[in-house]
């Protein structure tokens, strides 16, 4: 068989220069491949070549009802399952043209920030696992199960909840709730101070991370960073502030920025953010209104065994007509800040039971570029430490 | 009579038994599955989590490694199309071989040793610089872009820790004035132990041996993240069970002789006499040598617990620009020392 001549690129690769393809069959790269040249020990070119864990998310979605989306959009980042698909609900929502009651909005921003929480800690035991720190690795990952199971008290899920409703959510919070997360709260204040002795201020970590991976404020904004990274390059930027929903505009909370913008500010960004994940759940739970858990058009519709069901265990059945969804022809757009940044999703309805075009951006898929601006000038065994520093998720980034 | 008696005539005839039975292959063999499994225990209870367990729970999972090397036996060995098939092969065998020959010259008591020789020291600090260069050429030979970072990271490390070891050996030998290891030790058992002679050349030495075994931090060669395996990254099977097991090899050969220099050796042995050859002789000076040179491995091997990696750049600026500086100290405390003892010994 012959090629035709256009159907070949080549490329020329400077003399004295190794190319490296670490990945997709790699222990450092995870589901994608880095295309890395080396002059000596310096990383002259990366390129992240995306698309391993590509799924068609958004093709999918236009062949399932509305409702069914939710199970889909939640295996972009399985540990972050909550502020991922918040999103979808909130452009759902301004679609039908409806607004969920103040308990649900609470519950909501409770389980966005718990889900937070576990979804830095998991980025902290990568992080720790890419600089050869395996106790780091098991402590974060072992502590991130204490918030898994307070998922799991509150939605009976660990990881995918598929917890909200177009105008409510699943469950109400269960009885001892407050005394669970505060029990859990005290651990990981405690456990912070623990890692702060054994990770962040041992001094192997410390020189692998200080001053590597430098992002300037000026790039993170050229490049379009969202998230923890552009808030550790000083960029104030974060969507529970600027364009708040549900229960965020109610409470008092700060944004972590720091000026440094190298993979320690990265890491202590996240750090902070855990602080004060942990405020805002403490301050929701104190300033929870009572009432349902679910917007009112659709608890008319409940028989009376489901009604019987919501007072007594405090769960909502969904309704027929939910399955059925059939949204006003238009379309709507809602932007979340997820674990990783920021979540966009644009719906297009056309009086169907199913979305007619679901587009989403994830905050991976932004940072991704990263790779490519950052690594450069930097040694080889940067590049796990940056990577790591970066909370970057492939199978987000693909969808 | 025949084969068999044969057999175990040669087995008993003193320099096999010492190097295959005690303290050589069988014993060596012994002490690294405990110590490995003392290692991945340590770090498990760290670690939050139990470590070994599901093979043989009773002995709290000691057999582990046992039925790893088992599983690694049955494993097929795939050989790359590319690789340099000779020394491919050849590499890891010698280099696990060649990293257990200094314990021809090692002595467990003052009359158990396999060869008589004046310049033991001397012939066992030359022996354990021979395996990094068959991880060189592992790395070489695979044929592999991470094998061959790999390699490459090993010559630049082998240069800055052999620097620090074979320096901080020559200055305690200056101090003892004596090449040979049993009158190191009966120096010892006189005076004091070298660790507190030359406590400076003793720090270099253990920061050098864990360079040497890549023992975190200093686990560079074999960044997972990084170059996935190092050198050893084609290898499979039981190829790579032995690649694994070199480090703790020279880990522990490097610590017997740590333990002859600056421990004291089998130093309170003399205190016990039971009046039998054997036991006064071989056993109880053997296992107080060997208990020192396990105690102090378990040490090394707990600072995976503790550490994350270096940067190869910092690793050897540490090795090169630091503790060569310290291993060159030594040499002024043993000159010092030996100003002072000078007349005792």
């Amino acid at each position: 068989m012959t090629i035709p001549a256009q159907a070949i690129t080549t490329r020329r690769i400077a003399k004295d220069v190794l190319e490296l393809h670490v990945g997709p069959q790699h222990p450092g790269s995870g589901h994608m491949r880095f295309v890395i040249r080396l002059d000596g020990d310096i990383m002259v070119e990366v390129d992240p070549d995306i698309g391993f864990v590509h799924r068609t998310m958004e093709k999918l979605a236009e062949n399932r009802e509305w409702l069914k989306a939710q199970p889909l959009f939640e295996r972009m980042a399985i540990l972050d399952a909550a502020n991922v698909t918040i999103g979808y609900f909130l452009a759902l929502e301004k679609l039908l043209d409806i607004e969920p009651p103040p308990r649900a909005k609470y519950i909501r921003t409770i389980l966005c920030e718990i889900s937070r929480i576990a979804s830095h800690l998991y980025g902290f035991g990568i992080l720790g696992i890419f600089l050869g720190h395996s106790t780091a690795y098991m402590w974060f990952f072992g502590d991130r199960e204490v918030f898994i199971e307070l998922a799991e008290r509150l939605t009976g899920q660990r990881l995918t909840y598929s917890f909200f409703l177009p105008g409510g959510v699943r469950r109400d919070i269960p009885t001892g709730f407050k005394d669970d997360f505060e029990k859990a709260a005290r651990y990981i204040e405690k456990r912070l101070k623990e890692y702060e002795a054994i990770f962040m201020n041992n001094p192997v970590i410390r020189v692998r991370v200080e001053g590597v991976g430098v992002l300037t404020k000026d790039m993170a904004v050229r490049l379009g960073v969202v998230g923890p990274n552009a808030r550790a390059s000083g960029v104030k930027h974060d969507i529970r502030v600027e364009e708040p929903y549900d229960a965020y505009p109610e409470l008092d909370f700060e944004v972590p920025v720091y000026k440094e913008g190298d993979a320690l500010a990265r890491f202590l960004q996240r750090v902070d953010e855990i602080r004060e994940s942990l405020k805002i759940i403490r301050q929701a739970l104190k300033a929870m209104p009572n009432g349902p858990i679910i917007h009112e058009r659709y608890l008319r519709m409940y028989t009376k065994v489901m009604k019987e069901v919501l007072e007594t265990q405090g769960r909502a059945k969904i309704p027929a007509a939910m399955i059925n969804l059939r949204p006003p022809a238009g379309e709507a757009y809602a932007r979340a800040e997820a674990a990783r940044g920021e979540y966009f999703y644009y719906l297009v309805s056309n009086g169907g039971t199913k979305p007619y075009r679901a587009r989403v951006v994830s905050p991976s898929f932004r940072n991704v570029l990263l790779f490519k601006y950052l690594m450069p000038g930097y040694r080889l065994a940067d590049f796990p430490a940056i990577y790591g520093s970066l909370d970057y998720f492939p199978p987000e980034a693909d969808r | 009579m025949g084969v068999i008696a044969t057999l175990i005539d040669l087995l008993m005839w003193p320099p096999v038994f010492y190097l295959v039975i005690f303290p050589g292959f069988i014993f060596t063999f012994v002490l690294l599955i405990i110590l490995i499994w003392a290692e991945r225990k340590v770090a498990g209870r760290i670690q939050m989590r139990y470590g070994p367990l599901e093979i043989s729970p009773r002995l709290a999972g000691a057999l582990q490694l046992v039925a790893d090397l088992l599983r690694y036996l049955t494993q097929e060995i795939i050989i790359p199309r590319r690789a340099d098939r000779f020394p491919y092969f050849i590499a890891p065998i010698a280099a696990f071989v060649l990293g257990m020959l200094p314990i021809v010259a090692i002595p467990f008591s003052p009359h158990y040793y396999p060869i008589p020789m004046n310049d033991s020291i001397l012939i066992a600090a030359a022996l354990t610089t021979i395996p990094p260069l068959l991880t060189i050429l592992a790395g070489w030979a695979s044929n592999n872009k991470f094998s061959v970072i790999g390699g490459a990271r090993e010559s630049y490390l082998t240069a800055a820790y052999e620097a620090v070891i074979l320096i901080s050996i020559a200055s305690i030998v200056l101090a003892y004035s004596t090449l040979d290891f049993t009158k190191a030790v009966m120096l010892q058992e006189q005076i004091t132990w070298g660790i507190l002679l030359n406590p400076i050349a003793a720090l270099a030495m253990l920061v050098g041996i864990m360079m040497a075994t890549s023992r975190f931090p200093f686990e560079i060669v074999e960044a997972e993240p990084e170059v996935v395996m190092g050198p050893y990254t084609e290898y499979s099977g039981i190829m790579y069970g032995l690649c694994m097991g070199i480090s703790y090899v020279r880990m522990f050969v490097y610590n017997l002789i740590f333990t002859l220099l600056f421990l004291g050796g089998w130093h309170p042995a003399g205190l016990i006499s039971t009046g039998s050859f054997v036991v006064d002789s071989i056993l109880v000076p053997g296992a107080i040598v060997a208990t020192k040179a396990i105690v102090l491995s378990l040490v090394m091997v707990f600072a995976r617990s503790v550490y994350g990696r270096y940067r190869i750049d910092q690793a050897l600026a540490a090795g090169w620009g630091f503790w060569f500086v310290i291993a060159l100290l030594s040499l002024v405390v043993s000159i010092g020392v030996k100003a002072i003892i000078g007349w005792r010994a």
